[in-house]
C-alpha cells in the first residue's frame, strides 16, 4: 500500500463517537424507456414512496442530495417543490455514474457530522429521450478523440481478463444470463424476461468481444431512500432501520504507466475504506449490487471488492455460486444489465435493493439469511484515470 | 495516410499532441520528469508522481509499439464510421496510448502486434476551418495484416 492510501485510510477510518446512520425509509419507480416522464414526476414518485415506507411526516426531512448526470440545474429542488419539501436545504451532486451514491454520501456525511438527524437522499435520470445507444463521451478529452467508447473500453479490458486468466466469451455472457433472470423477478426492472446463452452470444456484436445483451440500456428511472440518526430512529419510532454502516467514496488516480487492465485499483482502494469504515471484511459480505454497466465490469468489481480471487470470477458464475441461493448472490435486483441504468438513480436504487433484502422483503428474488449487503457503483472515464468516482456503501442487518 | 507536408493549414487533435517532420511523418509530443524519468501523453505540466512543475521536459515519443488490447468496435458516435479497431498501445517510454488501428482487419488484430505510428487526418478542413492531424497506429510492415 502506497503511502497516500495509508493516509486515505487513516483520514477515513471509523471516528468513535459520531452518530450511526440508519435507512429507514426506500422508494424507487420502475425503470425502463418511460420517455412521456420527466425527472420532476419520477422524482416525486420515488421520494413520496420512500416517505410512505418510512412512515413519516414529510416535514422531519431536514435535507436533501439529489444525483443526476444530464438533468439541468437544480433538479433537486425541482423535485423537492412536487412533494411539500421546497425551502430545505438542496445538494445536486454529479458523479457521473456514481451520482446517486453520491447524494446517500452526502447525507450521510451530514448526519455523522451531527449536523442532521433526517435526511432524504435521491437520484433521479432521464436518458431515453435524450440518447440513442451509446452515452457520448465529454468533448475534448484525448481518448474521447480517439474513437473511444464506454463498451470499448470494458471491451479492452474483457480481452486482457481473457489473456491472462483463459476467461472465455461464454463465462462473460452468462453474467447477463444470471443478471436478467434476476431482473424476471423485479418488478421494478427494465427486462422483464429471461434470456439464454445463446440468445446473449448471438446478439448484435457493439465492441467484441462484447455483445448488446451485455451492455446495460439506456433508461428512466428514480430513487429515493431517507435516511436517520440512531437518535432520530428513537425519537421517532421508525418502524424497520437498516444500519448504514458505511459509505465510501474515492476517485481515480492518475496513474501513468503500463498498468493492469484486468484488475482495478479504485474498486480495491474504495472497498478498503468501507471495510475499515463498517468493521467488516469481504468474508462477512452475504450479497452485493455492483456496478455491472457490461459483463466484464461485474467480473473487474467482485473481484476488486476482494469477494473472489482475482481471475476467478468468470469459473464462479459458471458454477452458479453468484445466484440467488448461490454461495454468494451479486446483483439480485438484476443489476443495471437487468434492471436497467438511470444514471443518476443506480446507485440509490442499489441501496433500495439492499434494504428490502435486509428486511426480508424482496419476493420471489429473496436472499436467505443475508446479515450484510455492499453496494458498489463507479462511473466515469477520462485520459490517464482508471475512472472518476466509486462509491460503496455497506448495509447491515 | 501519409500528410500532406505542403499544407500548412492543418490543427493537432489537441494543442500541442504531435508535430509534423519534413518528411511528412509525424511524432508524438509526451512529457518526462527530470527527476523521476515519468513519461506522459498527453503531455502534463506537473509530474503528477514527484508533485514538481519545474523539471518537466517535451518528450518525442517512439514510433513503434505493442498491442497491449484491442477492441472492434461496432457501434460508436456518428464522426467514428464502424468497424474500427480500437487499441491500446505500449510504447518504450512507458507509455500507453489510445488509437485507432489503420489498415489492420479485425480478424488480424492481436494482443502483441507490433505496430507503428501513422499521421492521419481526422477531419477534413473547408473554408471555415482547417484540416486536424491525428494519428493511428498501423501494422509494422512485413509483419502482416
Ligand atoms: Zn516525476
Amino acid at each position: 500500500m502506497s503511502d497516500q492510501e495509508q493516509f486515505v485510510m487513516a483520514e477515513q477510518a471509523d471516528r468513535g463517537g459520531a452518530p450511526a446512520v440508519y435507512v429507514v425509509g426506500v422508494g424507487m419507480t420502475q425503470f425502463g424507456k418511460q420517455p412521456d416522464r420527466t425527472p420532476e414526476d419520477l422524482g416525486r414518485e420515488a421520494v413520496w414512496a420512500a416517505l410512505q415506507d418510512a412512515a413519516i411526516d414529510p416535514r422531519k426531512i431536514e435535507a436533501a442530495y439529489c444525483g443526476h448526470v444530464y438533468q439541468g440545474m437544480a433538479v433537486g429542488q425541482r423535485v423537492m417543490a412536487q412533494v411539500g419539501l421546497a425551502g430545505i436545504p438542496v445538494t445536486n451532486v454529479e458523479n457521473v455514474c456514481s451520482s446517486g451514491a453520491t447524494a446517500i454520501h452526502g447525507g450521510y456525511l451530514a448526519i455523522r457530522a451531527g449536523e442532521c438527524d433526517v435526511v432524504l437522499a435521491l437520484g433521479v435520470e432521464c436518458l431515453t429521450g435524450r440518447f440513442r445507444g451509446a452515452l457520448a463521451p465529454e468533448e475534448g478529452d484525448f481518448e474521447a478523440l480517439q474513437g473511444m467508447t464506454m463498451p470499448s473500453i470494458y471491451a479492452m479490458r474483457a480481452r486482457r481478463h481473457m489473456e491472462t486468466y483463459g476467461t472465455t466469451a461464454e463465462q462473460l455472457a452468462r453474467v447477463s444470463v444470471k443478471n436478467k433472470r434476476n431482473a424476471s423477478l423485479n418488478p421494478y426492472a427494465q427486462f422483464k424476461k429471461a434470456v439464454t446463452l445463446e440468445e446473449v452470444m448471438a446478439s448484435r456484436p457493439i465492441a467484441e468481444p462484447l455483445k448488446l445483451m451485455e451492455c446495460s440500456p439506456v433508461s428512466d428511472g428514480a430513487a429515493a431512500v431517507v435516511l436517520m440518526s440512531e437518535r432520530a430512529v428513537r425519537a421517532l419510532a421508525a418502524r424497520k432501520p437498516t444500519r448504514l454502516a458505511a459509505v465510501a467514496l474515492l476517485s481515480g488516480t492518475y496513474e501513468p504507466g503500463l498498468t493492469d487492465m484486468a484488475f482495478e485499483p479504485l474498486t480495491w482502494r474504495t472497498a478498503q475504506v468501507a471495510y475499515a469504515r463498517a468493521g467488516v471484511g469481504p468474508e462477512d459480505i452475504g450479497f452485493a449490487e455492483v456496478h455491472d454497466c457490461f459483463s466484464s465490469a461485474e467480473v473487474l468489481r467482485v473481484e476488486g471488492l476482494g469477494l473472489v480471487p482475482r481471475g476467478e470470477y468468470p469459473r464462479f458464475v459458471e458454477a452458479g455460486h453468484a445466484d440467488i441461493g448461490g454461495k454468494l448472490p451479486i446483483n439480485p435486483s438484476g443489476g443495471l444489465l437487468g434492471k436497467g441504468h438511470p444514471l443518476g438513480a443506480t446507485g440509490v436504487a442499489q441501496v433500495v435493493e439492499l434494504v428490502r433484502q435486509l428486511r426480508g422483503e424482496a419476493g420471489p428474488r429473496q436472499i436467505d439469511g443475508a446479515k450484510a449487503g455492499l453496494a458498489h457503483c463507479r462511473g466515469g472515464k477520462a485520459a490517464g484515470i482508471e475512472g472518476a468516482a466509486c462509491t460503496i456503501a455497506i448495509l447491515t442487518a | 495516410m501519409v500528410v500532406n507536408a505542403e499544407s500548412s493549414t492543418w490543427v493537432p487533435l489537441l494543442p500541442g499532441l504531435l508535430r509534423q517532420e519534413d518528411d511528412g511523418s509525424v511524432t508524438l509530443l509526451g512529457s518526462r520528469c527530470e527527476g523521476c524519468g515519468t513519461t506522459y501523453f498527453p503531455a502534463m505540466k506537473i509530474c503528477v508522481r514527484c508533485l514538481s512543475p519545474e523539471r518537466m521536459l517535451s518528450a518525442p515519443l517512439s514510433r513503434r509499439g505493442t498491442v497491449y488490447t484491442f477492441s472492434v468496435v461496432r457501434q460508436s458516435l456518428p464522426e467514428f464510421p464502424t468497424p474500427y479497431v480500437l487499441a491500446y498501445v505500449d510504447l518504450p517510454e512507458g507509455v500507453r496510448v489510445l488509437s485507432q488501428l489503420a489498415d489492420v482487419s479485425p480478424e488480424a488484430a492481436h494482443i502483441g502486434m507490433e505496430v507503428e505510428l501513422v499521421g492521419a487526418i481526422t477531419r477534413k478542413g473547408d473554408a471555415d476551418q482547417p484540416e486536424v492531424l491525428g494519428f493511428r497506429f498501423r501494422c509494422v510492415t512485413g509483419k502482416g495484416s
